[in-house]
């Protein structure tokens, strides 16, 4: 396990810390202390140049050049300056300004270390930059920052110069985060990979009882069906085995690609584009289920396969396939409630990680698939006309996913309006189920009247003005009451970390909410429809300084401030207290609900 | 009886409510134990001290050593903090080589640590050896322990260095003391109310 923690921290190559202007004794970023300039200098060689700040210094013998990885080259300095301060001995350092000939640099790429201190504060480790000598183009290559998975507070020591008992100036890096770790990481450091992993399995079983997985089931049964008598409990064992472990790979794919990229998964998986296709391709197998037509492979396809690797193969190929596929349709679909999870396999920069616990989730959602496929064969009756009833059942379980799935992005109340025709639609199937006999009679009577009575709330709420489907009568209750209701919140925007400072120094005393969301973050929108909006969210909210960062248009500045918050994608919220520290154990990250949002602001109002 | 979200749940066939309010699990934290407790790494000080003091250097690095006597007086009259050299040779292999040397010198850690700490400025390996033969210490006898357990070592230098880069730091020295972070040099005071700031929580 302290191998995995520790791989970790190595792979989380953090450069440059944060920029700190003020303060004269904090030391600067690298290449404010040394800023390198280079240019072509007579025949053929290049000339170094090195801009040095004030109270900081290079080391003369510290200055190389070399082929990567290969042969040392000649560099010829100037004498430096003989600093006779007993903490140096004999070394010749420059101030100011430097100067480096490098007198044959080849034609191909050239690496330039070189390396200094602040005086009285820090020795720099060595810098590299990698020089091509004939267009001059410069670059860094090390590593681009990735988030510290560890969970300390910074702050620049005070310099002992300056250290006059004044408090230090807040300078424009001045807020500290709280220490904080996400779900993968505590689970690393709890439990090591075995955790993570057997975490995941869990979720991916939790996942298959939600109407997202269930498409899979018509179309494994589908596949299953076509082997007609040849059906064993060990061929169904097999092919839905294959089925499943197809399916987690894919799902592998994703997470290899998650922790490879750093990325969050789901910028692509929760774009309105995918989130509205997803819709769509539920209400089509909906339609399916309700008979319109059948589900498979095109035939083409199938033939195709069967008549390149013999029938047997065949099936277990198209079998496969499917699989492989059927991750289109479950990956957005899944990605919404994992969304906090996801977040933290791209934080973690692991790509055999991501893999391993993107697979198990693909393998927990399968097993009851398994289970199905196996005991499929010999245990459940022929299909009947009871197959056709639960086939509509699974018709609304898809219509429900697809109101689901588009909420976000239909205009509010009118998912309102969709559940109520959904429900009422519950409701004439369950009055005209074919058999009807009976407990079943009397059961499906049931459900049939209270989806009917609800849908007509749903419909009667929605023309009031009603946004919650648990609560749609609300807006009519409150109007007898003369609760006023809380005003709405108001959210000023920021995109660079000297704004949030500017922000958190103008707080005045009062608590600050940062809440970084993006217009393509489908889950964002949920948050926005139906938790920003809570009465009880505005009251709990009312006392806060809101501030939020739109990464809709990503740029640098964002990126800066998400690597310097350690934020690793939207919806990610955080708590600040009066005095610019994250709280601890406040910070939201994925799917944020109205318990946990005013759970988090409960907290800052009692420090 | 059944409240309304049973009736939606049953209306939908399923469970998207469920999804819905799928948990965000809570959150705690690694790292400290790594960071902190490097069971390769000799405690000085007091091993059993309330706050520990982790600082990364080199033996070359001029400031780490001008504040080393204070440190380690720091240290010795609280009597009560843990410290932790944490060596992160950036100076190249000098450095690499006194850094070696000291780690594989067994129950003579502190001594040949701090006579080399005691040095002025830079350094090449005959001083490094000179000024271990100066403190009593067989250079050549340390070489040996040191290549029979490279392993060891050189997997000490490789965590140190990993965390410095996880953290951010530009250079040494680095100090973690408690769980804060504090970049570049400090002298006495500045270490007394660093250790006061950790005591305090």
């Amino acid at each position: 396990m302290k191998k995995t923690v520790i791989g970790i921290l190595g792979m989380l190559a953090f450069q440059v810390f944060a920029p700190a202007a003020a303060s004269p004794g904090e030391p600067l970023p690298v290449d404010r202390a040394f800023a390198i300039s280079i240019q072509h200098g007579s025949g053929g060689s290049l000339s170094l140049e090195w801009d040095i700040a004030d109270g900081y210094y290079l080391y003369r013998d510290r200055v190389a050049a070399r082929i990567p990885d290969g042969a040392a080259l000649t560099v010829e300095t100037t004498p430096g300056l003989v600093k006779d301060d007993p903490n140096f001995g004999s070394t010749e350092i420059y101030y100011r300004h430097a100067e480096a000939v490098v007198p044959d640099p080849g034609s191909g790429p050239i690496e330039i270390t070189y390396q200094g201190c602040q005086e009285d504060g820090i020795c720099y480790a060595p810098e590299i930059r990698l020089v091509d000598p004939v267009t001059l183009a410069v670059s860094d290559p090390a590593p681009l920052g990735a988030y510290p998975a560890v969970n300390w507070e910074t702050e620049a020591a005070a310099p002992p110069a300056a250290e006059a008992g004044a408090p230090q100036a807040a300078g424009p890096a001045d807020f500290a985060l709280a220490p904080d770790d996400g779900l993968v990481q505590s689970l690393l450091g709890n439990g090591g990979t075995l955790l993570v992993i057997a975490t995941f399995l869990l979720f991916g079983l939790l996942l298959a009882f939600t109407p997202c997985v269930f498409p899979m089931y018509p179309i494994l049964a589908g596949a299953l069906a076509r082997q007609g008598d040849r059906l064993t409990a060990r061929r169904g064992f097999v092919l839905s085995a294959i089925y499943v472990i197809a399916l987690a790979s894919a799902f592998a794919m994703l997470g290899a690609a998650a922790g490879w990229s750093g990325q969050n998964l789901q910028m692509v998986l929760q774009s309105p584009f995918t989130a509205a296709a997803v819709a769509v391709i539920f209400v089509a197998l909906a339609l399916s289920m309700f008979g319109l037509f059948e589900l498979q492979l095109p035939t083409a396809l199938t033939s195709w396969v069967a008549a390149r690797t013999g029938a047997t193969a065949g099936s277990k190929r198209s079998v496969a396939l499917l699989g492989f596929s059927s991750v289109l349709i479950v990956g957005p679909c899944v990605t919404a409630p994992l969304a906090g999870a996801l977040l933290y396999i791209a934080q973690t920069g692991n790509v055999a990680l991501g893999a391993a616990a993107l697979f198990m989730l693909g393998i927990g959602k399968g097993l009851p698939l398994i289970v199905m496929g196996t005991l499929g064969g010999g245990a459940l009756p022929r299909a009947g006309a009871w197959m056709e009833d639960v086939k509509r059942v699974f018709g609304f379980g898809f219509l429900a996913t697809a109101i689901w799935m588009a909420t976000p992005l239909l205009p509010p109340r009118l998912d309102l309006v969709l559940w109520g025709v959904l429900l009422i639609g519950v409701a004439s199937f369950a009055f005209t189920a074919r058999r009807s006999e009976g407990t079943v009679l009397m059961a499906s009577r049931a459900v049939g009247a209270v989806a009917l009575i609800y849908g007509a709330i749903l419909m009667v709420g929605a023309s009031a003005g009603a946004t919650d489907p648990l609560k749609p009568l609300a807006t009519l209750a409150a109007r007898g009451q003369s609760l006023p209701a809380a005003e709405e919140l108001q959210f000023a925007t920021i995109s660079t970390s000297p704004d949030l400072q500017g922000k958190l120094d103008a707080a005045n005393g009062r608590p600050t909410l940062v809440y970084f969301t993006a217009d393509w973050c489908v889950t964002c929108h949920t948050i926005e429809r139906s938790v920003l909006p809570d009465d009880a969210v505005r009251r709990g909210l009312a006392g806060f300084q809101l501030v939020k960062a739109d990464l809709s248009d990503f740029d640098w500045d964002n990126a800066a401030l998400m690597e310097k918050l350690r934020v690793a994608g939207p919806p990610t919220m955080l708590f600040f207290d009066a005095n610019a520290r994250e709280a601890a154990g406040t910070r939201l990250v994925g799917a944020v609900t109205v318990d946990t949002l005013l759970r988090s602001a409960a907290r800052l109002e009692n420090l | 009886m059944m409240n309304r979200r049973d009736v939606l749940k049953i209306a939908a066939a399923g469970s998207a409510v469920t999804a819905l309010s799928f948990p965000v699990l809570a959150q705690s934290s690694p790292g400290v134990e790594e960071v902190l407790f490097d069971p390769e790494i000799p405690a000085l000080g007091n091993p059993g001290g309330n706050v520990t003091v982790a600082e990364y250097f080199d033996y070359q690095c001029p400031f780490c050593k001008r504040g080393h006597e204070d440190l380690m007086d720091v240290v010795r009259k609280d009597g009560n903090v843990r410290l932790v050299m944490k060596d992160w040779p950036i100076f190249g292999g000098a450095s690499v080589h006194a850094s070696s040397l000291v780690l594989a010198s067994g129950d003579s850690y502190e001594r040949a640590l701090n006579a080399l700490m005691a040095t002025p400025g830079r350094l090449g390996k005959d001083e490094v050896d000179a000024t271990l033969s100066k403190a009593g210490l067989d250079p050549s006898t340390l070489l040996a322990a040191f290549k029979k357990d490279m392993d060891r070592v050189d997997a000490i230098l490789a965590r140190n260095m990993d965390q410095a880069n996880a953290f951010g730091f530009g250079g040494t020295p680095a100090f973690i003391i408690g769980t804060r972070i504090y970049h570049g040099a400090m002298d006495r005071q500045a270490l007394l109310d660093a250790i006061a700031t950790a005591r305090a929580g």
